[in-house]
């Protein structure tokens, strides 16, 4: 493919004297466009392929099929809380148009304030946000309001990342705080069973419907099967309900080794660890729980493969991992009548 | 000879792999001694040009210390003095009188060696000194110093490397005579070592055999100047010859030549940047190649015209990649070499395990372009498989960036040198320089150490 016209149309346009205060956002379309022709100068004179916006669109091509499957999911839930009788196709479109906004949201207020940071800063833009801004619609419920979003994007930007100097400085995972903002800021737009099934096309009304551990919390035993929650066919937030999509995404994490095994691992380990250990007291019907329900409820599985191994936030050595992982064995004790405990919410996601 | 094995590292499949042929080319005229390639050495000029010199007269001194000197490789006269930027000495030329008749006899089996009078030892005053090499900082040996170890590492696992055992074949007898020459100073160890590179690195033996703790020396010879030493000490001459490789994905015949150190290279990049087609223009593709004296890891740039580095044995030509490239983020990348996996390259080679077991081995034609811009530190863990140390690489790095003295030497910076980080930039996705962020942490400290 001969790109030439583009490659001079860049140059051409490169902003230069009064315009060079541009030069962060000049910076970010044209290396968007063009792997840079810089050339090395001295030590290693050859270069690996791989660079920070390889990588980070491997994360959003990981995320994609708990994207769709969780878009189909949306529908499928307000299919089912209607009685209505969708096409799986009408399903899947009832369910991209209610992401739709929401992903648009979190990338334009996230990608704006990180534009407006890096010139003001005279960085270049970091590619993070491009997996950042994706994950944080999929880990909220489908009834959270726009504007509620765009807050929770705008804090997480910068109190979670941009005030410690940008990506590769923050010490909180970015999706993670905007998740908590919204939980903490907004506790009845994010838990209980009013918020987990959109009503309509449009606006914020809800269906009733409980997730597992909403249900778990009202002392009742979940009404879906393990086989359900597996698939994902159940109320949650917006894509982080099926495990085997999740799965895909990690197998292309762990291939490629973008993502850390023994994080993923020892996450699930402690997690396992600890729903046996609820076995073995067995104080309550959510102790009775069989361990291997803990994989499968209230995202846990989506903050083991793309939360836990946020590769900034996590423990940077091998050891460090592994203790990272299990230290990830936290009770997720449902108390009261509607809320997780907080740390769930920062941990692992919320369902 | 020890052995030692190591795991950790990375072979770069990089085109061009020199044939196992040798082509005499000591005939080479001009030789350049360069005081920068000796860390930490400040030059004092003693001839002018003009001067006619012998081969292993001092050149230059260390102002610092002036038992110290690099000396001339030929017999001949010093035909310029280059200097660069503050006047610094960049490179004092020798022309090669070609009247010295000695200069192409091979010493054939000890008989010979046994014939020849007045052998000498090997004192700091020898011109093959500067040969030995200290760790920490990496300098030329301070004869004062007791190291714990003398080093000579028997494979070079650089990509595109001689193999040494191939390059001192016939020099046995002077290599043991080498070796016991150094002996007078510490305990040598031979090592040849297994793995993938940095298997066969100075700082990956010394931290497998005996690891370096502040206060302590080791020294290191590469396996060709011990032959040196060796002819120095049983004949007196100093005849400092090396067998380098010359290849690369830009080199046209990939292969072994025998050179003095020093040598000019343009006879042999002449040959190399040749375009087989026309042989008439003249070595038009110049601009368009890097030459690299060392490895593409760790070398240093020099011209079509430049000399070959004081302790190099190979010279790695390969295209300049000052290209765009559309979308690179996004396409597959089948013909893109990358560590990570994140390119369709990577199912060329499932898993480490099954990677003997391919019927293909794709060698890539890497280029000096960057694949990418400049990033902070993001993604973690990589480092420490090509990294054999028992050190945390990335943590070293980030302690030499903010210059916090102790926390490096807390991490283990004696043990290592900026090559032993090579890979570690190489496949670095942030692209960070930093080979150069750990030579200038080295000079910090080497700074502090003397004063």
């Amino acid at each position: 493919m001969n790109m030439k016209w583009l490659e001079d149309w860049f140059e051409k346009i490169e902003p230069k004297g009064k315009w060079s205060w541009l030069g962060s956002t000049y910076e970010a379309f044209h290396t968007f466009a063009f792997t840079p022709k810089t050339v090395t100068k001295s030590g290693s004179h050859i270069r690996d392929a791989v660079d920070m916006k390889r990588s980070i669109i491997i994360v959003v091509i990981a995320l994609m099929p708990a994207l769709l499957f969780g878009m189909w999911n949306i529908g499928y839930q307000t299919a089912m809380s209607t009685g209505a009788d969708w096409h799986w196709l009408y399903m899947w479109w009832f369910g991209f148009l209610r992401m739709l906004p929401l992903i648009v949201v979190s990338y334009a207020v996230g990608l704006f304030i990180e534009f407006a940071f890096a010139q003001y800063r005279h960085h270049e833009v970091n590619e993070g946000y491009l997996a950042t801004g994706l994950l944080i619609p999929m880990i909220v419920p489908v009834t959270t309001p726009l504007w509620q979003l765009a807050l929770a994007v705008a804090f997480a930007v910068i109190i979670g990342k941009e005030v410690f100097g940008g990506s590769g400085m923050n010490f909180l995972n970015p999706a993670l705080v905007a998740r908590a903002f919204l939980f903490f800021a907004y506790p009845t737009h994010m838990s209980g069973d009013k918020v987990w099934i959109a009503a309509d096309l449009w606006g914020s009304d809800a269906i009733a419907g409980a997730t597992p551990m909403g249900e778990l919390a009202a002392g009742t035993n979940p009404s879906a099967s393990a086989l359900d929650m597996l698939i994902g066919t159940i109320p949650g937030s917006t894509c982080e309900t099926s495990v085997i999509a999740i799965a895909l995404g990690a197998i292309l994490l762990l291939m490629t080794g973008i993502a850390s095994w023994r994080i993923m691992l020892s996450v699930f380990l402690g997690g396992g660890l600890m729903g046996l250990l609820f076995n073995a007291i067995g104080y309550n019907d959510y102790m009775q729980l069989p361990f291997y329900y803990h994989f499968l409820m209230g995202g846990f599985a989506f903050g083991a493969v793309f939360m836990a191994t946020d590769p900034v936030t996590a423990a940077q050595t091998n050891t460090g991992k592994w203790i990272y992982g299990l230290a990830r064995l936290q009770p997720r004790l449902p108390r009261g009548h509607d809320a997780q405990h907080p740390l769930h919410e920062l941990h692992g996601t919320a369902d | 000879m020890e052995t030692i094995k190591i795991k950790k590292g990375l072979d770069i499949p990089l085109d061009g792999m020199p044939e196992r042929h040798i082509v005499d080319a000591r005939s080479i005229e001009r030789y350049g001694v360069k005081p920068p390639d000796a860390v930490g050495f400040t030059p004092r000029l003693l001839v002018a040009e003009g001067d006619t010199v012998c081969a292993g007269q001092p050149l230059v001194e260390d102002k610092n210390d002036p038992r110290l000197f690099l000396p001339s490789p030929v017999t001949g006269t010093v035909e310029s003095i280059v200097r660069g930027e503050k006047r610094k000495l960049l490179e004092v030329v020798v022309k090669k009188d070609l009247k010295d008749p000695k200069d192409l006899k091979d010493l054939k089996d000890l008989k010979d060696l046994k014939d020849l009078k007045d052998p000498k030892g090997l004192t700091p005053d020898s011109p093959c000194w500067w040969m030995i090499k200290e760790r920490p900082f990496g300098t030329i040996a301070n004869p004062d110093h007791k190291p714990k170890g003398i080093f000579v590492s028997m494979r070079d696992t650089n990509p595109l490397a001689p193999d040494v055992e191939f390059a001192l074949k016939g020099r046995e007898h002077e290599f043991d005579a080498g070796v016991k020459a150094l002996e007078a100073y510490g305990k040598v160890h031979c090592v040849k070592a297994e793995g993938p590179h940095p298997a066969g690195n100075i700082g990956t033996i010394v931290a497998a055999i005996s690891p370096i703790n502040k206060g302590e020396y080791v020294w290191s010879v590469n396996a060709q100047d011990v032959a040196n030493i060796g002819r120095w000490v049983t004949t007196g001459e100093y005849r400092p010859e090396r067998v380098i490789s010359v290849g690369g994905p830009a080199a046209k015949a990939p292969q072994y030549y025998r050179v003095l150190c020093g040598a000019c290279m343009q006879r042999i990049s002449d040959i190399q940047l040749m375009n087989p087609l026309y042989p008439s223009a003249e070595s038009s593709l110049q601009h368009t190649t890097r030459i690299i004296s060392g490895s593409v890891l760790s070398g240093n740039a020099i011209k079509a015209d430049g000399f070959l580095g004081m302790y190099d044995q190979q010279v790695t030509f390969i295209e300049e990649g000052d290209q765009y490239d559309f979308m690179g983020w996004l396409m597959p990348g089948l013909k893109k070499y990358s560590f990570s996996y994140t390119f369709l390259s990577g199912l060329l080679r499932p898993f480490k395990a099954l990677e003997p077991l391919m019927p293909i081995k794709p060698t890539y034609s890497f280029n000096t372009n960057m694949h990418g811009s400049v990033r902070p530190f993001l993604f973690t863990g990589s480092f420490e498989r090509v990294f054999p140390f028992d050190i945390y690489p990335l943590q070293l790095i980030k302690a030499c960036i903010v210059g916090d003295v102790e926390l490096q030497e807390k991490l283990g910076i004696y043990e290592v040198e900026p090559e032993d980080f090579a890979l570690c930039e190489f496949i670095d996705p942030s692209k960070t320089e930093i080979q150069t962020i750990i030579r200038e942490a080295l000079e910090v400290l080497r700074k502090e150490a003397i004063s």
